[in-house]
C-alpha cells in the first residue's frame, strides 16, 4: 500500500496546530493594535483642509485667544467653528493676495461656505470627533478649568491641525473617575477662576512665561502623572467645586 | 403565526355574565380581557407575540444561525471612524449659538381658533412645539394637534410645487392664467374654512371689492355654527361662550368634551384641575355631571355620567331648564331616574353663580339657547361663563349653492383656500364633478387633497412655521404667527396669493403688519410675547331672563348615528400625520383606523363582535366599516369618526379607515336618527393597543368616592398588599443610601384625579425623544414604540349591572425608574444600570437585544426596535438629497437603531442641560428647572417631576399626599413614579 502521507505531512500538521492558535490570537492582537493605532484613531494625522490653517501661527505667534474663533466654547456644547466673516475680519486687511487664502475670499465673495479649491468639496475635514452617541459639552469642562490641551494635545504647536488624543471611552472615564488628576491651580496666578485659568495658560505659553512641569506636559500634549501632593490639592478642588464624582461616571452623563 | 392576527369573536352574553359576577372593585381594560379570549391570553403571556422562536427551528438551521451569529458578533463592532465635514457659516447669525436651541413665540391656527406656542429651533430648524405660558389659551400646555403639528412641516408628502392638471407648473403660470380669467369670470368663488386670521379676513373683503362677483363660501367640516346660532336665538346675535371653570363648583357637561377636544380645552383643563386637587387641607371638590351619547375624555373624569342619545339631549336640557326655573315646560323627565334630577337640580341651584353648563358643538342651536337661559337664571353668566361677540364668519353662499352654481355655470372660477370639501362634505362627489366645468379651479393646500385632484390647479401652501400670519383665539386674543424657517418648498403665503390675484403683489409680513398698524417696538413686543396687546372680543350683556325655544327629544327609530371629529386626526386635516395615526385613541386604543362604535347592547342584538364589518345606513346613504364595541355608548347610538377613508392627501392618509362624510349633510353634519346597521359577513383587522402591555389584574388603579376617601385617605383596597416593607432585604440599605447621598434624586408623581387621557403627553414624548412611527402591521404585533402610554380601565358603576355604562380610569404609564429595578439584574451585558440620581439608565450601545429586561419588567414599559424604524424613514423621502424627516430629530437624543431596547429616560437630555447650566453657576438644579416633555404638555398639570430628596420640592410635597401610592408596590420595586389615587365626588343623594 502506498503511503498516504509524505514525511512533510508531519511538519504541516505541527504547523497547522501552531497556526490554529497563532492565527486567531494574532488576528485579535492585530485588530486591537490597529484599532488603537493612528490608522484608526487618527491621532497625530493631519487632514487635508481647504486652507492650511496653522494654530501655531495664530495662537502662539500672533497671540489670538481661542475664543476669537471658537466663540461658543464657554457657552455651549459645541466650541463653534469660525465663519468666513471671522477669517475676513483680519484677512480683508492682511495677506489679501495670498493664494492660500483664495478659498476664504471666494467664500466671502460668493456668500457660500468655504470649499476645497481643488475638488470643490464643501467644508473643513473634521479632526476631533466623539461618536454620535456621546454628548460632550465644552462649556462645562472649561468652566471646571479643564485645559483644552487635556483633549486636544499640543494644539498651540500644530501647524496642521491633528487630533491630540484617541477619545477612547476608557480615556474619558479615567478623568471622570478621578477628576483630581486634571484639576489644578496656577500657582503664579492663584486667584483666577478655573475658566480664566484655561485661557491665561495660553497667554503664558505665548509670552514664553515659565511653565510648571504639569503645564509643560500639557503644552506638549504629553501624559502627566501628578504628584501625591498635587492629587491631594486636586481632591480639595473637587470638594470646593462640589463635583459629585460618583455621578460623573454614570452612563447618562455622556450617553442619552 | 398568521392565526394570531385574526381577532376572535366575543361572546357578549358570557362577558355580561362575568361582569355581573364580579364583586367589588374589579377593573378591566378590554372586553377581550373579561372574556379571556385566546388573543388576550397571548398578549398576556408574551409581551411581543408573533415572533419566530428558536424552538421552531430544526437543528440544521439552528446551527447555521448560531454559527453565523458567532462569526459576525465581534465584527459588527468593528469599523473605522467615518470622515465628517464641518461646514461653517459665511456670516454667523447673531442669535444662533451652535448647540444651543433658540425659542420663538408663534401660534397654531386650528379650526377657526388658535393656540399660542413656543417653537424650539436648533441651528435654524424647528424641532419641537410647546405651549406659550403667556398665551391665555395655552398657559404653557398644549394638545395632541399642536404637539404633532411639527411633523407636518417635514412631511415628505407635502405638496412641493404648483401643478396644472397633474403636471409641474409655476406660480407665474398660474397667476398669469388667473389674472386673465378672473376679470371676465361670471362668478368667482372662494371656499375657505372658519378663518382665525384677521389679515385673511381683511384680504377676503378686499378681494370682493376688486371682484364684485366674488362670493365667499364657508366650509368647516367640524364647525361651531350651532353654538353661534344658539346664541343668536337667545341673545339676538352670534356669540361664543367663554367658560371659567376655576370658579365652577358644579359643572354640567352636555355632550361637551371641554377637557380635551372643545376649542379652549387646554385652558379649561387647567382651570378644572384646580378644582379637583384633594389633600388633607383641601377636601372640597367640584362636581362634574356628564351627559353624552358617546364617552369622551371629559366623561372619564365625570362624577356622574349618563349615556343619553344625541337626539335626547335637547329634551334633557329642557328638563334641566325646567328644574332650574328657566323654562315653564318640563322636558324629557324619563331620561334619568328621579333621584338624578333632584340631585342635579339641587346642586345647580345651590351652586348658583358657581354652576356651569357646557354644551357641545354637536348639540342643536336650541340646546345652546337653553344653556344660556339656564345659566342666566342661575346667575352664573359673568362668573363661570361669558358670552363674547363671535368674530364675523361671513358666508355669502352655502356649499350646496356653490355646487348648483358650478353646475349651471353661474360660477366659473373657484379657489379653495385650505378647504377640502370634495372629501370633507356629503356633497363631495357632485362637487368634484361640478368643479370640472369651471374655467379656473385651484386648490391651495398643504397636501394634494381630493379637492386638488378635482381642480385643474394645485397650489402648495406653506406650513404655519414657514409663514407670517395672525390668528385669533377663542376669546379674540390675537397672536402673530411667526415663521421659523424659510419655506422648504416652492410655496406662496395665502397673504401673498390674494394680493397677487388682485394685481398688487405684496409680502406676507407687510400684509400682516398692514392689518396691525403698530410701531416697530410694539410689534417686536408682540412677537416676543406671542400675544398682541389688542382688545379682545366684546362681551355681550345677557339679561336675567332669556327666552329659549322649547327643547324636544327626537324619537329614535332603530339606531341613531353620532358623527364626531376623530380624537387624533380630527376632520381629516391631520390624516397624513403618522404620530397622530399611531396615537391610540381614547377608550378604544385603536390606531390607524376608525370604526363603527356600537354599544354593548347594540352589539348583542346585532350579534356582532369587534372587527365584523357592518353597514350603517342613514337615509339613502350608507357606509361600511368594522365594528368596535365601546362600553359607555348610549344604547342605540352608533358613533362614527370623521377623518378617515382619504382618497388623496399623502401615503399615510390614503387607505386608512373608511369615509364617514357621505352620511353628513349641510343641515345635519353631526349625524341623525333612523339609521340601520347590518352585518355584512366580512371581517376586518384593526390595530388596537388596548390589550398590549397588560399588567394582569393587580391592584393597579386606586379609586374611591369622596366619602371613601374621608374614611380611608390612601384608598388602598382592603385586600391589597400595599408597598413591601423596606427592611425585607438581605442587603443593607446602607449601601444604597450612601450611593444616593448628596445627589439629587429624580422622581415623578401623577395625579389620577386630573388625568383624562387626552394623549398630549404621549405625542409630546414622541416629538421630544425621536420616537418612530411603526405602522399598523407592527402595532398589531404589539410593537408600538411610545415611551409613555395611557392605560384605560373600565370599572363597575353602581347600579349598572349590564356593563353599558362603566366607570373609567386612565393611568399614564412610563418607566417607573424603580429603585430596585427588575430589569437591571437580568441584563447579561449591563446595558441597563442605575445612575446615582436614581435613573434606570438604558445604554443603547451596550444592548444586544436579548429582551430579558422587558420580560422582567412588571410595568411593561420597555420598547424594542424590531426593525430599523428610524432609518426606514428614508424610504419615505422622495428626494434622497433632502432627508426631510431627519431634520425633525432632536439632536440631544440618540436615534435608536434596530435590535436595541429603549424606554422613558425622564427626559435625561433636559436634566443634563439644566445640570450643566446650574453647575456653571456653581449650584445644584433648582426645583422646576427640569420639566419633562410629558409634564410640559399636560394641560391639567397632572404630572409633576422633580428632586425627591429635597423635602421642599413640589414633587416631594405631592408625594406626601395620603393618596400617593406606588404601582405594584408589593413587588418591592420602589418605583420613582408614583400615583395619586383618584377621588370622585358623586352626589350622595343620587341613587345610581
Amino acid at each position: 500500500m502506498a503511503r498516504l502521507f509524505s514525511p512533510v505531512a508531519n511538519t504541516i500538521a505541527r504547523a497547522s496546530l501552531v497556526a490554529a492558535v497563532a492565527v486567531p490570537v494574532g488576528a485579535i492582537v492585530m485588530g486591537s493594535v490597529v484599532s488603537r493605532s493612528p490608522a484608526n484613531t487618527n491621532v497625530g494625522v493631519a487632514f487635508d483642509q481647504p486652507v492650511p490653517f496653522s494654530h501655531a501661527h495664530h495662537s502662539i505667534e500672533l497671540g489670538i485667544d481661542c475664543r476669537y474663533c471658537h466663540t461658543s466654547v464657554t457657552k455651549s456644547s459645541s466650541a463653534g467653528i469660525p465663519s468666513t466673516e471671522t477669517c475676513m475680519s483680519c484677512h480683508s486687511q492682511i495677506w489679501t493676495d495670498s493664494p492660500l487664502l483664495e478659498p476664504v475670499r471666494q467664500s466671502w465673495a460668493e456668500g457660500k461656505p468655504i470649499r476645497f479649491a481643488s475638488t470643490g468639496e464643501v467644508g473643513w475635514n473634521r479632526v476631533a470627533k466623539v461618536p454620535e452617541f456621546v454628548y460632550f459639552n465644552h462649556s462645562i469642562h472649561i468652566a471646571r478649568g479643564i485645559q483644552c490641551n487635556e483633549c486636544h494635545g499640543n494644539i498651540q504647536e500644530q501647524h496642521m491641525t491633528a487630533k491630540g488624543k484617541p477619545f477612547f471611552m476608557k480615556w474619558c472615564l479615567d478623568c471622570h473617575r478621578k477628576p483630581e488628576k486634571a484639576l489644578y491651580v496656577d500657582e503664579q496666578q492663584p486667584d483666577l477662576t478655573p475658566q480664566e485659568k484655561v485661557f491665561a495658560f495660553y497667554r503664558k505659553i505665548q509670552e514664553g512665561a515659565k511653565l510648571s512641569a504639569r503645564e509643560l506636559a500639557l503644552k506638549k500634549g504629553r501624559e502627566y502623572q501628578p504628584t501625591a501632593a498635587e492629587l491631594e490639592k486636586g481632591r480639595e478642588m473637587v470638594q470646593k467645586m462640589d463635583i459629585k464624582v460618583k455621578t460623573l461616571a454614570d452612563c447618562y452623563i455622556c450617553h442619552r | 403565526m398568521e392565526e394570531t392576527k385574526t381577532q376572535t369573536g366575543l361572546d357578549i352574553e358570557e362577558i355580561r355574565r362575568r361582569l355581573r359576577g364580579e364583586r367589588g372593585q374589579r377593573y378591566w381594560r378590554s372586553l377581550e380581557e373579561v372574556a379571556e379570549t385566546p388573543e388576550f391570553q397571548q398578549f398576556l403571556e408574551d409581551e411581543f407575540p408573533n415572533r419566530s422562536s428558536l424552538l421552531d427551528l430544526d437543528r440544521r438551521s439552528f446551527l447555521k444561525v448560531m454559527g453565523a451569529s458567532l462569526a459576525l458578533a465581534g465584527l459588527s463592532g468593528c469599523r473605522f471612524l467615518p470622515k465628517e465635514k464641518i461646514v461653517p457659516y459665511v456670516k454667523a447669525p447673531e442669535e444662533v449659538v451652535p448647540g444651543k436651541p433658540t425659542y420663538y413665540a408663534t401660534a397654531m391656527p386650528f379650526a377657526g381658533s388658535s393656540i399660542g406656542l413656543i417653537a424650539k429651533a436648533v441651528m435654524g430648524r424647528p424641532i419641537k412645539l410647546e405651549g406659550n405660558e403667556s398665551h391665555p389659551w395655552s398657559l404653557g400646555a398644549s394638545d395632541v394637534f399642536s404637539q404633532a403639528a411639527i411633523l407636518a412641516l417635514y412631511d415628505p408628502d407635502r405638496g412641493t410645487t404648483v401643478k396644472n392638471r397633474g403636471f409641474v407648473a409655476t406660480w407665474e403660470e398660474f397667476l398669469a392664467e388667473a389674472r386673465k380669467v378672473l376679470p371676465q369670470a361670471k362668478g368667482v368663488r372662494l371656499v375657505v374654512g372658519d378663518v382665525a386670521s384677521p389679515t385673511l379676513e381683511r384680504q377676503l373683503a378686499e378681494f370682493q371689492a376688486i371682484y364684485p362677483n366674488a362670493k365667499i363660501v364657508r366650509h368647516e367640516p367640524v364647525s361651531r355654527a350651532n353654538v353661534r346660532e344658539g346664541a343668536k336665538i337667545a341673545l339676538g346675535r352670534e356669540a361664543l361662550p367663554v367658560h371659567d371653570f376655576s370658579k365652577a363648583r358644579v359643572v354640567l357637561a352636555v355632550d361637551a368634551d371641554f377637557l380635551a377636544s372643545m376649542p379652549g380645552s387646554v385652558r379649561y383643563a387647567r382651570e378644572f384641575a384646580g378644582t379637583r386637587r384633594v389633600d388633607e387641607e383641601n377636601q372640597s371638590l367640584s362636581r362634574l355631571y356628564c351627559v353624552e351619547p358617546a364617552p369622551t375624555p371629559t366623561g372619564i373624569l365625570a362624577d356622574h355620567r349618563l349615556p343619553i342619545a344625541q337626539a335626547d339631549l335637547e329634551g334633557f336640557l329642557q328638563h334641566v331648564a325646567y328644574l332650574a326655573g328657566a323654562a315653564s315646560q318640563p322636558g324629557a323627565a324619563n331620561l334619568a331616574p328621579e333621584s338624578f334630577w333632584n340631585g342635579l337640580a339641587k346642586d345647580l341651584r345651590s351652586a348658583g353663580a358657581q354652576a356651569a353648563v357646557v354644551v357641545g358643538d354637536a348639540c342643536t342651536p336650541a340646546a345652546h339657547a337653553l344653556a344660556i337661559a339656564i345659566q342666566a337664571k342661575l346667575g352664573s353668566v359673568g362668573s363661570t361663563v361669558r358670552y363674547v361677540a363671535a368674530p364675523a364668519v361671513r358666508s355669502d353662499q352655502r356649499l350646496s349653492a356653490l355646487v348648483t352654481d358650478l353646475e349651471s355655470g353661474a360660477a366659473d372660477a373657484v379657489l379653495f383656500l385650505q378647504a377640502n370639501p370634495v372629501y370633507s362634505s356629503g356633497l363631495g362627489e357632485r362637487l368634484g364633478k361640478a368643479i370640472g366645468k369651471a374655467k379656473l379651479s385651484a386648490c391651495f393646500d398643504l397636501y394634494e387633497t381630493e379637492t386638488a385632484a378635482a381642480c385643474s390647479w394645485y397650489l402648495p401652501a406653506p406650513h404655519f412655521l414657514e409663514d407670517w400670519s395672525d390668528a385669533r383665539a377663542l376669546d379674540g386674543t390675537v397672536s402673530i404667527v411667526q415663521p421659523l424657517v424659510e419655506p422648504l418648498h416652492d410655496t406662496l403665503s395665502v397673504h401673498s396669493l390674494l394680493p397677487a390675484l388682485m394685481n398688487r403683489p405684496s409680502e406676507p409680513l407687510a400684509e400682516v403688519r398692514k392689518t396691525w398698524a403698530v410701531d416697530d417696538k410694539t410689534w417686536r413686543t408682540w412677537l416676543n410675547e406671542g400675544v398682541a396687546s389688542v382688545p379682545k372680543a366684546a362681551e355681550l350683556p345677557v339679561p336675567a331672563t332669556v327666552q329659549a325655544p322649547v327643547g324636544r327629544s327626537r324619537r329614535v327609530d332603530g339606531f341613531e348615528v353620532a358623527i364626531r371629529p376623530d380624537p387624533t386626526v380630527w376632520d381629516g386635516t391631520f390624516a397624513n400625520n403618522g404620530w397622530l395615526q399611531e396615537l391610540p385613541k381614547p377608550f378604544t386604543k385603536l390606531t390607524w383606523d376608525n370604526a363603527v362604535h356600537l354599544s354593548f347592547s347594540a352589539a348583542e342584538s346585532l350579534k356582532v363582535s369587534n372587527g365584523d364589518v357592518v353597514r350603517v345606513t342613514l337615509g339613502e346613504r350608507s357606509v361600511e366599516g368594522p365594528a368596535w364595541i365601546l362600553p359607555g355608548l348610549a344604547k342605540n347610538t352608533v358613533l362614527l369618526h370623521l377623518g378617515y377613508g382619504r382618497r388623496a392627501g399623502g401615503r399615510v392618509a390614503e387607505g386608512a379607515g373608511f369615509d364617514v362624510y357621505p352620511l353628513t349633510s349641510e343641515d345635519s353634519p353631526w349625524g341623525g336618527v333612523g339609521a340601520r346597521v347590518e352585518k355584512t359577513g366580512k371581517r376586518a383587522v384593526l390595530a388596537s393597543a388596548q390589550m398590549h402591555f397588560s399588567m394582569e389584574g393587580r391592584d393597579i388603579v386606586r379609586m374611591g368616592t369622596m366619602e371613601e376617601y374621608r374614611r380611608n385617605p390612601s384608598l388602598k383596597p382592603e385586600h391589597a398588599h400595599g408597598e413591601a416593607p423596606r427592611d425585607l432585604t438581605l442587603y443593607s440599605d446602607e449601601e444604597k443610601r450612601r450611593e444616593q447621598e448628596g445627589v439629587q434624586q429624580w422622581g415623578m408623581a401623577i395625579d389620577l384625579n386630573l388625568c383624562m387621557g387626552c394623549n398630549a403627553c404621549v405625542t409630546a414624548c414622541q416629538a421630544e425623544n425621536n420616537i418612530p412611527v411603526v405602522g399598523k402591521d407592527q402595532v398589531q404585533r404589539g410593537r408600538e414604540m411610545h415611551w409613555i402610554r395611557i392605560d384605560h380601565y373600565y370599572g363597575p358603576r353602581a347600579g349598572d349591572g349590564s356593563g353599558d355604562n362603566p366607570t373609567h380610569v386612565v393611568q399614564p404609564i412610563n418607566c417607573m425608574q424603580c429603585e430596585n429595578a427588575p430589569c437591571e439584574p437580568v441584563c447579561p451585558v449591563a446595558a441597563t444600570v442605575h445612575s446615582h440620581e436614581g435613573l434606570n439608565q438604558m445604554v443603547y450601545n451596550r444592548c444586544v437585544g436579548t429582551r430579558y429586561c422587558s420580560n422582567n419588567c412588571p410595568y411593561k414599559v420597555r420598547r424594542f426596535n424590531y426593525l430599523n424604524y428610524q432609518f426606514a424613514q428614508k424610504n419615505f423621502d422622495r428626494k434622497e438629497d433632502i432627508p426631510l424627516l431627519k431634520l425633525l430629530n432632536n439632536p440631544d437624543v440618540t436615534v435608536r437603531g434596530r435590535g436595541v431596547m429603549e424606554k422613558c429616560t425622564y427626559c435625561v437630555q433636559r436634566i443634563n442641560a439644566a445640570r450643566i447650566e446650574a453647575k456653571k453657576k456653581g449650584r445644584d438644579i433648582r426645583d422646576g428647572e427640569v420639566v419633562t416633555a410629558c409634564q410640559q404638555a399636560c394641560p391639567s398639570q397632572a404630572i409633576v417631576f422633580g428632586d425627591v430628596s429635597d423635602p421642599n420640592s413640589r414633587v416631594s410635597q405631592i408625594k406626601r399626599n395620603q393618596r400617593n401610592y406606588a404601582l405594584l408596590g408589593e413587588l418591592n420595586t420602589r418605583p420613582r413614579t408614583t400615583y395619586l389615587a383618584r377621588v370622585t365626588n358623586p352626589n350622595p343623594e343620587i341613587e345610581a
